[in-house]
């Protein structure tokens, strides 16, 4: 799939993103750079969409990324001039501008400082409160940026992005329990998001490995995890991700059987009995291969797999084959 | 039976350039002054300060985990739902905790609601005042004659409609009076607006007062609505819930999914 202007350019692969940015000038030649609002030219040109100002908006975070300040500058203009400096999302992107420009820590020391008057005259401007918190992890201080996240998300609760900011600030940590307490939260607002799914499935499992084998606690979040897994492919059935953790799970529960005795609580999950796991295994090794043949081969519907994914499995099925 | 015999009426052919065009361009020009007042006059969305925006999206949040607890393993549910609960009797998320149990303010001397009447005021001024203005010309303009013949015959039901100010008894309805023309300009310009100003414009009254009809978005946290009532009936609902997860025999599921 080529890039497009329209969709926040976050995700995108670096020579995507530099695809993009060297479209700059053309796009930045080609748009107009204001829109008048007046009637009588409103009937002559092109009247304002709002995907245009979209299109300046990702096309500034793409050149960002690029290190094509000039242009980002330029986008930022014409998006100033069109919403003036009092918009909260211009706010936003000019702090992210500013941050970029940044040459030392002092700089950035002030960038903060100016986020924080902002925040101390209107404490709901979101945008920048979420700028705030992301300088204050790039900086290093995670706790400082913990707290702010936290305070953000005591009065908006709604807010799946900050959850699942929350989520991954706690992952890095280590904090397995706290960052599975935020992923769900981020399901309660998205509740049929694969990725979300999968990625919860990823923590659990993580939770379990860490904890030691044979422990309680570890076999419940592994049933977890399968299961999460489970719902995962369940909502997308070409997810990779789903497979793989799938995979290792299942692997995970055949190689170490669970001991039974130990449950009893009704409440939680129960890891699934072993012919279960097995027929759960085989489907999972037999998708993943499907699916690195298919993108070997290129076929048509299996290109947009990641490459660095499309290697893990790989890995993992030779893994597994060698091991078998 | 007899035909009656088609009426023919002479008409000047002046009437077309100084009756029917001058009221069809008076009315798409102020169409459009219509849709650049409203977008002048149109004040900006309220700020929602912090303690409000908490309460408001407390409830949300609440109302999030009563639609989709079932992406939640039981015991997560439970924790979410013993510290709601909990949160919401207590009256931990209320704007101002002290005014609980007392009757929700007047929504007449609130001055934030206040403002969101005197919106809608100016918006209904915007379309009242031209109408009454142009109605009026056009009576005392160009009342008491006959502009035109539509090309297809109506029943006699229209004729108190498209001949209003010409009392002739037995003429056709399908004459029509500059005043039913003025009328039918009304309810068919909203294409012509379309095409002029887009499609989300404030011309034509018709619109709006559709908008008027629809459920309004803002009603859930509206004046008068008591926050702590919301929070209680939201506590009551997150507590009859009888929880079961989507993870439940997932397993088997998928596998009889790929199966089949």
């Amino acid at each position: 799939m080529a890039p497009s202007l329209l969709h926040p350019p976050s995700q995108l692969s670096p020579a995507a993103a530099l695809q993009l940015s060297q479209k700059a000038p053309t796009v930045l030649q080609s748009s107009p750079s204001t829109v008048s609002s007046s009637p009588l030219s409103a009937l002559f040109t092109a009247s304002e969409t709002p995907d245009l100002w979209i299109k300046y908006e990702n096309l500034l975070l793409s050149c960002l990324r690029t290190g094509d300040e000039r242009a980002a500058h330029q986008c930022l203009e014409r998006l100033v001039t069109r919403f003036g400096n009092d918009n909260e999302r211009i706010m936003a992107l000019k702090g992210l501008l500013k941050e970029a420009d940044a040459q030392n820590n002092g700089e950035l020391e002030k960038v903060l400082e100016e986020y924080d008057q902002i925040l101390s005259d209107n404490a709901t401007n979101i945008p920048i409160a979420k700028r705030r918190i992301a300088l204050l992890r790039s900086m290093g201080r995670v706790s400082e940026a913990v707290s702010s996240l936290v305070q953000l998300l005591d009065f908006s609760p709604t807010d799946a992005e900050a959850w699942s900011e929350l989520g991954d600030i706690y992952l890095s940590q280590g904090l397995y329990s706290q960052a599975i307490y935020a992923l769900e939260e981020v399901l309660l607002l998205v509740p049929n998001a694969w990725n979300i799914h999968a990625r919860l499935g990823e923590v659990q499992y993580m939770a379990a490995t860490a904890s030691g084998a044979g422990d309680v606690s570890s076999q419940k979040s592994l049933a977890e995890a399968l299961k999460r897994f489970a719902r995962s492919i369940e909502l997308c059935d070409d997810y990779l991700r789903g497979y793989y953790g799938l995979k290792l799970v299942t692997t995970r529960i055949l190689r170490e059987p669970p001991n039974r005795t130990k449950q009893d609580d009704a409440d939680d999950f129960v890891l699934p009995d072993t012919s279960t796991a097995e027929r759960l295994h085989e489907l999972a090794t037999e998708k993943l291969s499907e699916i690195v043949r298919h993108y070997t081969l290129q076929d048509r519907g299996w290109r947009g797999y990641d490459e660095s994914e499309i290697a893990a499995a790989r890995d993992l099925l030779a893994k597994n084959a060698a091991g078998a | 039976m007899a035909q009656a015999p088609v009426q023919t009426i002479h008409r000047d052919p002046q009437l077309f350039y100084w009756i029917l065009f001058p009221i069809t361009a008076v009315m798409i020009l102020t169409g459009i002054l219509r849709h650049y007042a409203t977008v002048l006059m149109a004040s900006a969305p309220k700020q929602l300060d912090q303690k409000t925006m908490r309460e408001q999206r407390s409830l949300l949040h609440g109302i999030n985990v009563r639609t989709n607890f079932h992406t939640l393993s039981r015991k997560s549910f439970n924790a979410r739902r013993d510290a709601l609960t909990a949160a919401y009797e207590s009256g931990a998320y209320l704007k101002d905790p002290e005014r609980r149990g007392q009757a929700p303010p007047n929504p007449m001397s609130d001055p934030s609601s206040m403002e969101g009447m005197m919106g809608m005021m100016k918006n209904q001024m915007a379309m009242v005042i031209p109408n009454t203005l142009i109605m009026s010309w056009i009576n005392a303009f160009f009342s008491g004659y006959v502009i035109m013949k539509l090309p297809f015959p109506l029943t006699i039901k229209f004729k108190s409609m498209l001949q209003a100010g010409v009392a002739t008894k037995d003429m056709d309805p399908r004459w029509m009076s500059s005043i039913s023309w003025y009328f039918l300009c009304i309810f068919g310009l909203q294409p012509v607006f379309n095409f002029l100003l887009g499609s989300d414009n404030a011309a034509s009254q018709m619109a709006q007062q559709m908008g008027q009809m629809g459920p309004q978005a803002g009603q859930m946290f509206g004046p008068g609505v008591d926050p702590d009532k919301q929070f209680l009936a939201e506590a009551e609902n997150l507590a009859v819930i009888e929880h079961y997860s989507v993870l439940d025999g997932i397993e088997n599921r998928l596998l009889q999914g790929i199966k089949a």
